[in-house]
């Protein structure tokens, strides 16, 4: 088979022409265009730099797995940019592909912008075939073209333009470099449609002649579909069998097909669409060898020198958790004097200043209650770990834009597969480092539905950040100076239940051999400082949200329970309280069988943060003997200026000393701390360090939030999955919790 | 506590339970930024 690039005019090109003559002048509307592309070409990247948005952009594969659109004005035309997944293809056969092609064929975009990445230019042009096959107006953007240019290819851009019929515009997204001529190129191509000629691949006579055959049948016999779908297009997915497209159009067999089929099956065997496959496949192969000149001497490039070390058989995985350990220690050690200067901003000023504005509008004493017991205490004390989170958010973007969270899924692909899984499995659930409700959406990507379901049931054992607030808070009472190896250890904690109950899974819910896992690695890049803080805000401001969203509200009907029957004098006998007895028995072989922790965990079913906050309540007493002090608001600016500035500095200290001694206080003034973090001191009085270690594990795995069980009815269409996730995650969080607090018993280390 | 007081106690426990209904259900705990993989949003 030829393998230079192979263009046939035809007349369906007629069709395709006339369709577009029916697409109205660009002046008078907004345009919709559609960015397509194969997974990390950078389509997200393109968007956000064209129209100023954040859609969420990652140096990996599979990142956007639904479609997302921006809308912005140029040029005097309002226009609608539609980012399509990431797909190779535009075969039917992952839900990505499904999304792209469905909304390329129905919604039928005024414009594709093809997003084509220059490093892998052959991979590429096999879209973009199929794309032009659908009959819509192409612009190419011939993205990441300064990596290419770097690594010495030399590519013929007008080459490109004449064979395939189509504008090209070289670009690079990151650095915003031909954007403004791929808009302007898109506007000419939109007002001018016709004047567009792109090639048509040629398959060769005999399934041409079949192409023919049935694009008259169809003609003639099904008028309706010829309105709904471009005719050659549907000539050659009836021709390839495609199962989506005959089951959506209901079009059963019909005897023309059959004989087309037949004679082509006679004269190519039975494997039609690998034939018609292979055909692009030449087509891109053949015209990337006309275009593409690449070095003779090609030095090894940096990526592949760090790949060497880090996807080594043998230190991949020691390399992958050292990383982990750092991103761990890091975190902890640069945001936590920040997360002690907002607690003590909190439980200080902001208390002192809510109480006396309550005062002064002579609110009643129980509504002063509920603003600082209930609303700051609760809300308050999540908040207090905002600058961990962002902490935490930051590095998780870094090393998600670096390209290392795809060596971390092809490090992993072996141990997984060892135990029936496979790397691609663990993408999704390093994204639930992060929030597993965007990680249970992100197993669609998986072409295996029981290999979806069985992803969404494992991710909630990855700790999501909020989580975060209640490690931190017992590990900062009692692991103030190993926080980084406490975290660590709860992550990999997470990371080894997983394997083992996938490992279970698959030999009970799950059998089945895995499926052969391909990853495309992507080279090493340096994030940019803008893209990180921004990615850093879209992933943080999340739990901002919550804070004023549901935590507020679950605060406060926490502090209600706290409070009823009005006029309760101890908490232990309020409605939350006598809920916390009653379940406190089942804890109590944890080392944690008090109401006051039981509570809190029955509050935070629906959102772990909420476990600190309702600690917050139920712990922190008011010291009734304390005078109260009085400082005037300059007082307290002063105070909080000076204490922020010392914060800061702490926190670029610890930044030297993560690898070696920390600076962090753990020898401060007790009562000093006390003051400042009121429920460390409370919980150092009910905790042991081996309880507070097996309270974080309970609350590591026991059920998912309310928000990820949504997410997970949503995305698997049953409440059969969340029902599993929610028996086994809690028979395993009971499970490690005693496993820890009894072993730690045996060994002696203190109840 | 009178009825002046029962009376603010339940509309704020009602505005505690529509943002609770809302955020949860309504918006499915989602925020609006593509922290939630575009989850909010159509499909």
């Amino acid at each position: 088979m030829s393998t230079q690039p192979n263009f046939a005019p035809d007349r369906e090109q007629e069709s395709i022409e006339s369709r577009r003559s029916n697409l109205r002048p660009v002046e008078k509307r907004a345009i919709t265009v559609a960015v397509a592309g194969n997974p990390n070409s950078g389509k997200s990247t393109l968007i956000n730099a064209i129209a100023g948005t954040r859609l969420q952009v990652g140096n990996w594969a599979g990142v956007t797995v639904e479609k997302k659109e921006a809308i912005f004005e140029y040029g005097g035309c309002r226009i609608r940019l539609v980012d399509l997944p990431g797909t190779y293809s535009l075969s039917p056969y992952t839900q990505e592909e499904i999304i792209a092609r469905d909304y390329l064929v129905h919604e039928r975009p005024d414009l594709v912008i093809n997003v084509v990445d220059a490093t892998n230019l052959e991979r590429n042009l096999y879209l973009t075939v199929q794309i032009m096959e659908l009959g819509i107006p192409v612009v190419m953007a011939l993205n990441i073209y300064d990596e290419a240019q770097a690594k010495g290819y030399r590519i013929d851009v007008p080459g490109i333009e004449k064979m395939l019929g189509i504008t090209v515009v070289p670009t690079s997204a990151t650095k915003k470099d031909g954007l403004d001529e791929l808009l302007k190129k898109v506007l000419d191509t939109t007002a001018n449609p016709t004047g567009q000629k792109p090639a048509q691949l040629g398959y060769g006579l005999d399934v041409e002649t079949a192409i023919r055959l049935v694009s008259e049948t169809l003609t003639v016999n099904q008028p309706a579909l010829i309105e709904r779908y471009p005719l050659r297009w549907l000539a050659l997915k009836l021709i390839e069998a495609d199962a989506h497209v005959i089951e959506e159009t209901k079009i059963g067999t019909i005897a023309v097909l059959d004989e087309a089929l037949h004679h082509l099956r006679n004269a190519h065997g039975e494997d039609i669409e690998a034939l018609m496959a292979d055909t692009r496949y030449s087509l891109a192969s053949g015209l990337t060898r006309e275009v593409l000149k690449k070095p003779e001497l090609r030095k090894t490039d940096l990526t592949e020198k760090i790949d060497r070390v880090v996807l080594n058989r043998f230190l991949g995985i020691p390399i992958f958790l050292t990383a982990m350990w750092i991103m761990f220690k890091l975190t902890f050690d640069v945001s936590k004097p920040f997360a002690d200067w907002v607690a003590a901003m909190i439980s200080g000023p902001l208390t002192h200043w809510a109480t006396a504005l309550a005062n002064l509008i002579h609110a009643p004493d129980w509504t002063v209650s509920l603003l600082t017991d209930g609303v700051i205490a609760g809300t308050g004390n999540v908040l207090g770990f905002v600058p961990m989170i962002f902490a935490m958010m930051f590095f998780i973007t870094f090393l998600e834009g670096s390209g290392y969270m795809a060596r971390a899924a092809f490090v992993m692909d072996r141990a997984m597969h060892a135990i029936g899984l496979h790397g691609k499995s663990f993408i999704p659930m390093l994204l639930g480092f992060g929030c597993n409700v965007p990680a249970i959406y992100a197993t669609r990507t998986m072409e295996n539905p029981r290999d979806k379901a069985l992803t969404g049931l494992l991710i909630p054992l990855m700790s999501c950040g909020a989580r975060l607030p209640v490690y931190i808070v017992f590990i900062g009472a009692f692991f103030p100076n190993h926080g980084g190896s406490v975290l660590w250890s709860l992550y990999v904690m997470g990371i080894g239940l997983a394997i083992f109950m996938g490992f279970i899974f698959k030999r009970t819910l799950f059998r089945g051999e895995a499926p052969m896992f391909i990853m495309e690695l992507p080279p090493y890049r340096m994030p940019s400082f803008r893209s990180l803080m921004i990615h850093t805000w879209e992933k943080g401001k999340h739990f901002l949200v919550k804070a004023g969203t549901y935590i507020l509200a679950v605060s406060i009907m926490v502090w209600f329970l706290l409070n009823l029957p009005w006029g309760v004098e101890h908490k232990k006998d309020s409605y939350l309280g006598k809920i916390g007895q009653v379940s406190a028995p089942v804890l109590a072989p944890l080392g944690f069988g008090t109401w006051e922790a039981s509570s809190s965990l029955i509050a935070g079913l629906i959102a772990k943060e909420i476990v600190v906050g309702t600690m917050g309540e139920i712990y922190v007493k008011k010291d009734a003997e304390k005078k109260p002090e009085t400082p005037t608001f300059g007082d307290d600016l002063k105070e909080a200026g000076t204490s922020l500035v010392k914060a800061g500095k702490e926190s670029f200290s610890n930044v030297f000393s993560t690898l070696g001694v920390s600076s962090l206080s753990a020898d401060e003034n007790a009562e000093k701390a006390a003051e400042r973090n009121p429920l460390r001191a409370e919980l150092k009085k009910h905790f042991t360090p081996l309880t507070a270690y097996a309270f974080i594990v309970f609350v590591l795995l026991y059920m998912p939030c309310v928000i990820a069980a949504v997410a997970m009815v949503q995305e698997f269409r049953t409440w059969k999955w969340y029902g599993v996730a929610f028996a086994y995650q809690m028979v395993l969080a009971w499970g490690m919790a005693c496993l820890v607090f009894q072993g730690g018993m045996l060994l002696g280390l203190g109840g | 506590m009178g009825i002046a007081d029962m009376i603010i106690a339940a509309a704020i426990l009602a505005v505690a339970g529509y943002l609770l209904y809302y955020s949860l259900w309504k918006k499915k705990g989602c925020c609006s930024g593509s922290g939630c993989g575009g989850s909010c949003g159509k499909k």
